[in-house]
């Protein structure tokens, strides 16, 4: 069962589409995963439907649709080339990928997944997505290994595909979404009887220059913890 | 077909489901008429989200993305569902989704390693739930009532959230106030419209 989600502001984000790329990666895998998110979502839609609705443009003039903008428009429709059917764009085979949600599938590298050891228990792989502000990768821990103590200095957030692992705060299962801020140090452990496979979006190093050029920014000093 | 869409005055607007039967009629059996009845609605409603207080885009790049997203509506009607949602709601995944790709294309990262589309991380589909739908056009004129009434503050920020597409800590920086704050104003504003949806 799942039991840690994105936290509402994280979501609306998202369904506003002003998230970042990298960090909507990981609640899309979320998403795939938890019908209850998919419920919330499908409300914060609906607000933006609402905000739709009420969106008159400014000044009236520019309001009008001239007739000449439906026929532009049924031309620029008829001079589309043909709608190429969408071939499913699947990456290389997991030994057990069936249930990895879509969003990770297309993640995978089209021959192999480049596995790079750690430690002893803990694999990674990193995942290209277009994009630098986050690293996006998959982790891999053996059954029962204790990962040693990180922190990773930026956002992070786990989404667990496979297996369990627990930490000093709980027992995270498929589907759970965790995020943690810079600082907070945690050592997972993976369950005895599985492998546990993670989805991991991670605030990439270079960015920590970003994060300091924001400490001398007045506003952050009200910011609660 | 398209004559009494011109009335501003919102209490004689057609009902959210004249919309949705519209939308499919124009999946089912490509109707201009109803396209050009759907355009004619939306096409400004489109424009002034994406054009939301001045905060948002210029006027060219605005219109271009109207166009877009009409073209989207045009070619997807075929998979649009009304008993999943309503055709504003599916009109405002599009809509958001033609600005999360336009951003793309112009922020300085390569776009052509990146082996997901916009689509691929943003399904319009992707909150479709039948079974909250049942009273969907109440819930709409509910909602839509009930942001009208929401604290000026409430309801400016869930318009940076969705019109403006800033994240939180870009509000609270242009707000001059803490991201806490920010973050709290928007979930109080949500709360008070899920409630409504809620009760449906
Ligand atoms: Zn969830």
């Amino acid at each position: 069962m799942i039991t840690f989600h994105p936290d509402e502001n994280l979501l609306a984000e998202y369904a506003a589409g002003s998230l970042d790329w990298g960090l909507s990666i990981s609640v899309k895998a979320h998403l795939a995963m938890c019908p209850q998110c998919r419920r919330q979502l499908s409300k914060l839609n609906m607000v933006g439907a609402a905000l739709l609705n009420e969106s008159a443009p400014a000044s009236s003039d520019m309001s009008a649709n001239t007739p000449s903008d439906f026929d532009s428009l049924m031309q620029k429709i008829r001079s589309l080339p043909k709608q190429e059917s969408k071939g499913v764009t699947e990456g290389a085979k997991l030994e057990d990928n069936s249930e990895l949600p879509e969003i990770v599938r297309k993640l995978l590298p089209k021959e192999r997944i480049k596995w790079r050891r750690v430690s002893p228990s803990l694999r990674e792989a990193q995942l290209t997505t277009g994009q630098d502000k986050y690293e996006v990768c998959l982790h891999k821990i053996s059954r029962g290994a204790k990962v040693a103590e990180h922190d990773h200095g930026g956002r992070e957030v786990t989404v667990i595909l496979q297996g369990s692992f627990s930490d000093e705060d709980g027992t995270y299962n498929v589907g759970d979404f965790m995020m943690r801020e810079p600082g907070q140090k945690h050592r997972p452990t993976a369950a005895q009887n599985q492998d546990c496979l993670c989805l991991s979006v991670v605030e990439a190093p270079v960015r920590l220059t970003g994060v300091l050029g924001k400490l001398i920014n007045p506003f952050l000093s009200f910011q609660p913890g | 077909m398209n004559t009494q869409m011109q009335d501003a005055s919102p209490n004689s607007n057609p009902s959210p489901k004249h919309w949705s039967d519209l939308l499919e009629k124009v999946g089912r059996s490509q109707d201009e008429d109803a396209f050009a009845a759907l355009h004619t609605h939306f096409s400004p409603l489109i424009r002034g989200f994406l054009q939301a207080h001045g905060g948002g885009m210029a006027l060219e790049t605005s219109e271009e993305l109207v166009q877009e997203v009409m073209v989207k509506v045009w070619l997807k009607a075929h998979s649009y569902d009304s008993s999943k949602a309503a055709a504003s709601t599916w009109i405002f995944t599009l809509t958001r989704n033609a600005r999360i790709d336009f951003l793309r294309k112009h922020a300085r990262q390569d776009a052509q390693t990146d082996p997901l589309t916009t689509e691929d991380i943003w399904d319009e589909d992707d909150g479709s739930q039948p079974y909250i739908y049942l009273h969907q056009s109440r819930t709409e004129k509910q909602v839509a009532h009930l942001l009208k009434t929401l604290p000026s503050e409430q309801r400016q920020c869930l318009q940076k959230v969705y019109m403006e597409g800033k994240s939180h800590t870009e509000i609270a920086s242009e707000l001059e106030l803490p991201l806490g704050t920010v973050k709290s104003r928007v979930r109080l504003g949500l709360k008070r419209l899920q409630a409504t949806i809620d009760v449906n």
